[in-house]
């Protein structure tokens, strides 16, 4: 095994992990309690079930959809969602005019506290590389096909700014209420490369 | 810096494939790897600026062919060592080690 | 140094790190200017991606004042400055071959931009 250079891909990420997981515990500079809260916070208390929330309050209350269009980070606060990776937000509208869908072509950014970590597709080559290419055609791949003449605006998140999409409240969803509305609002359709769920429809 | 990273516009690289209901982390070095890299974020040493150029300064064909979390391993060692936290040779060294353990 | 321990890790997470800066910094730009991104070519960290350089968009909105990612990444500091939302036209990205009715929305910091 040779010297390694910083072009190498560590042949085993698994052990290098755990290599320096161990040296950086003997050096007293990690706490490995303090490791499983974080990993825990992010596996399992922190989702799009949050975002879910914020969109169906949005659909159900016109005065806090107004709030969120205008100051989305206080809005978002207001449900108690807040910090790392979603201080500055920005909701944008999907209407029957307009569809937008979010992307980090630089890297990964997106808004952790409404819609948690992102998953593997959204931090990878190809959808980075095609979002603001070929959105339509992306879309397509996730099965959503617009109108020609609806305008798709893909948003970058280049700065610090973290954006979420509101979509579309879907037709035949009059009169539910926010937990039943809660449950037709896909991740996907937060990061604008879904729709919201039909009622009765299966995810 | 005009790296691999900057993957606005490039084409060739096939179908975006979502995994459907796909698991927050695929593996426990993910786990570690994303909670060491937020845990050594908090002594302020380096700021979020620091920690992306340390990723991009991948070698573009290993930034390429390797996943998310390689990334964030690569972009904390090289934080580390440029910060004087380890040395490479001792987390070489470390990893040896275990190796040998068979752990 | 002091280690980040369990009994913290929420209240660090709900804290965040805003990079919004309160410091009144004069923008270059107000919303409707016509911009184009700079020919910059930086050796080190840039959150200019190369398929907007050199492109001509327009100001949608002003984000306000936040840390500039360059002069912070090279240790200089924060660096002030505003950032903009900046649409730019699906031909004027890639060209006339462009589908129609697709647009991007970049943020972009004054210090990347220029008058068009």
């Amino acid at each position: 095994m040779g010297k390694r250079t910083h072009h190498d891909v560590p042949s085993d990420a698994a052990l290098r992990v755990k290599a320096l997981e161990s040296l950086l515990v003997d050096k007293g500079l990690v706490d490995p309690a303090a490791l499983n809260i974080l990993i825990d916070t992010y596996e399992n208390k922190v989702g799009p079930r949050n975002g879910a929330k914020v969109v169906a309050r949005a659909w159900s209350d016109p005065d806090y959809k107004a709030r969120l269009l205008a100051d989305a980070t206080s809005a978002i606060a207001e449900l108690g969602f807040t910090g790392r990776q979603g201080e500055d937000m920005v909701v944008v509208e999907n209407t029957d005019q307009v569809h937008n869908m979010v992307v980090c072509t630089l890297c990964s950014c997106y808004p952790w506290p409404v819609l948690g970590l992102p998953p593997v597709w959204y931090k990878a080559a190809p959808y980075r590389a095609r979002a603001v290419r070929d959105p339509r055609g992306v879309l397509r791949e996730f099965g959503v096909a617009l109108p020609e003449d609806v305008e798709i605006r893909v948003w970058d998140s280049t700065a610090e700014l973290r954006y979420l999409v509101l979509p579309r409240r879907p037709a035949g969803s009059e009169g539910l209420g926010e937990a039943e509305l809660a449950d037709l609002v896909t991740r996907d359709s937060m990061i604008g490369t879904g729709l919201a769920l039909a009622p009765g429809a299966a995810p | 810096m005009n790296g691999a990273h900057d993957l606005g516009g490039m084409d060739g690289f096939g179908p975006i494939a979502p995994e459907r209901n796909e698991p927050v982390f695929h593996d426990e070095w993910e786990r570690r790897a994303f909670a060491l890299t937020l845990a050594m974020g908090y002594y302020g040493l380096w700021n979020i600026d620091m920690s992306r150029y340390a990723r991009e300064r991948m070698d573009p064909a290993a930034y390429l062919r390797s996943s998310y979390y390689e990334h964030w391993l690569h972009g904390l060692e090289t934080l580390l060592v440029e910060q004087g936290l380890i040395t490479r040779e001792e987390l070489d060294a470390r990893e040896a080690e275990l190796a040998r353990e068979g752990t | 140094m002091p280690v980040l321990k369990a009994a913290h890790v929420e209240a660090t997470l709900r804290k965040g790190g805003s990079t919004r800066v309160d410091t009144a910094v004069a923008p270059k730009f107000k919303v409707g200017d016509k911009v184009v991104v700079r020919n910059l070519n930086p050796l080190g960290h840039t959150r200019a991606p190369r398929y907007v350089r050199c492109k001509r968009g327009v100001v949608q909105r002003d984000h306000g004042v936040f840390v500039f990612p360059d002069a912070n990444a090279r240790g200089e500091g924060p660096a002030p400055q505003h950032v903009y939302s900046v649409r730019f036209e699906g031909d004027a990205v890639w060209g006339p071959d462009a589908p129609a009715n697709e647009a991007i929305y970049v943020d972009l910091w004054d210090d990347y931009l220029d008058p068009a």
